[in-house]
């Protein structure tokens, strides 16, 4: 009997800032569109488990994308890239994620992303709120600083056994180890990536003292956070979502930074509630 | 079964931790380059671990000031090792890069020493888990 994943893949061409590039995306479902972005330094198997997720691809249009230099899409085609040192800023990320979504012609995608990706979420809604249905930040934080690291890329030290153990103990204990494993095996893979998009994550994204501005009416915010995640705490979690009107913040015991990528099965539980409470702020706006 | 009573006096430990590791699949896998001295410093006991090719040669108890030399130094609280030991361990005492950015750890000396051994060094410390703490 087949067992061929309904998971498909797919390349889309697109520019942004003057750079062409061409997106890899893994996609299954139907429904409202629900985009996906990995962490820093790894790819889009991290949401593996989402993409196989019967109950959500009913509802939702799952979509993970590979940010260029990661995965299957590669660094710029129009550019020497191998003469430029990779520092990934706010300004590039969040304007190649609206034009994927433009290339993509989505219509009110919800974006989720985790670490630099549940930073990313944050610009988002700051930036573009009327673009995106809602985001859900996921170990994101107003401002993460200390991971901007040369050990990453040092030539004296294995830099991918670096970037992937050093990573591990960002995952909890109570994580099956063979999905912390494969977490480990792609970070064995990035770490070319990893530091240039550490730029982002830990001193191009300085939210401190504009999270006022995020109008979470019109672009609703939930965060969720993992208790053994060390480098954006539960508690700096709920305190930027308290800082960001009709924020919702989740807790989620018993995980850490990769939830969908270390333990699916308890991340989805806490998924499901986080695209409830979007969807009841979109119920309350249209009643 | 607390840390304390897994870990009866701090040469059982520390046998006990060499037993661990020289016995463990994965580093038995992917050291053979493993070769480097620490010292575990829990405030209240203090070990000078030595691996060679992957394998523990000597874990030097309460060493003297000037007794062993080491590349690096992992250094704790004996509460925050006391974490380490427990079989799943708390938030934060769940590892040296948790442990360093949310409590007292910190690691010293040649760290790019402990970076270029820092897949079979997490394992090791891992190993806590089922020896229970140094202290």
């Amino acid at each position: 009997m087949s067992r061929i994943s309904p998971v498909t893949g797919h390349y889309v061409t697109l520019e942004v800032d003057g750079l062409e590039y061409k997106v890899f995306y893994l996609e299954n479902g139907t429904g409202q569109p629900l985009v996906c972005q990995h962490t820093a330094g790894c790819h889009n198997h991290q949401w593996r488990g989402l993409l196989e997720d019967d109950e959500i691809t009913a509802d939702y249009r799952v979509i993970a994308y590979d940010l260029p230099r990661h995965g299957k899409s590669d660094p710029p085609e129009n550019a020497e890239w191998w003469k430029d040192e990779y520092k990934l800023t706010a300004d590039h990320y969040v304007n190649f994620i609206v034009a994927l979504c433009d290339a993509l012609e989505l219509e009110d995608p919800i974006f989720m992303g985790s670490s630099f990706g549940g930073n990313v979420a944050l610009q988002l809604a700051l930036r573009h709120p009327d673009r995106f249905a809602g985001v859900l930040s996921v170990e994101g934080a107003d401002y993460s600083p200390g991971f901007y690291l040369d050990w990453w890329q040092h030539p004296h030290a294995n830099a991918a056994q670096v970037c992937a153990s050093g990573v591990w103990d960002l995952m909890a204990p109570q994580s099956p180890e063979a999905d912390r494993w494969k977490t480990w095996f792609y970070y064995s893979q990035g770490s070319e990536a990893f530091k240039g998009d550490l730029h982002f994550y830990s001193v191009d994204h300085d939210l401190r003292g504009r999270l006022g501005e995020i109008d979470g009416d019109r672009c609703p915010v939930v965060m969720l956070t993992g208790e053994y995640d060390y480098l954006t705490t539960p508690e700096d979690s709920a305190r930027t979502a308290g800082e960001i009107r009709n924020g919702a913040f989740i807790a989620m015991p018993e995980i850490g930074h990769f939830p969908m990528s270390e333990n699916h099965a308890t991340f989805r539980r806490y998924l499901l509630q986080g695209l409830e409470a979007l969807q009841d702020v979109k119920a309350a706006k249209s009643g | 079964m607390t840390a304390a009573t897994r870990a009866p006096s701090a040469q059982a430990w520390a046998d006990a931790f060499a037993e661990a590791s020289n016995t463990d699949p994965e580093i038995q896998a992917h050291g053979k380059y493993f070769t480097c001295s620490y010292l575990l410093d829990a405030t209240e006991r203090r070990y000078v671990v030595e691996v060679q090719s992957g394998r523990v040669v000597n874990v030097a108890v309460d060493p003297g000031p000037l007794d062993v030399a080491y590349d690096f130094a992992i250094r704790a609280s004996a509460e925050t090792w006391r974490g380490f030991g427990e079989p799943v361990p708390a938030p934060m005492y769940h590892g040296i890069w948790a442990a360093t950015f949310q409590r007292d750890m910190r690691l010293e000396g040649k760290v790019l020493v402990l970076m270029q051994n820092l897949r079979c060094i997490t394992r090791q410390i891992e190993l806590l888990r089922v020896v229970g703490a140094p202290v």
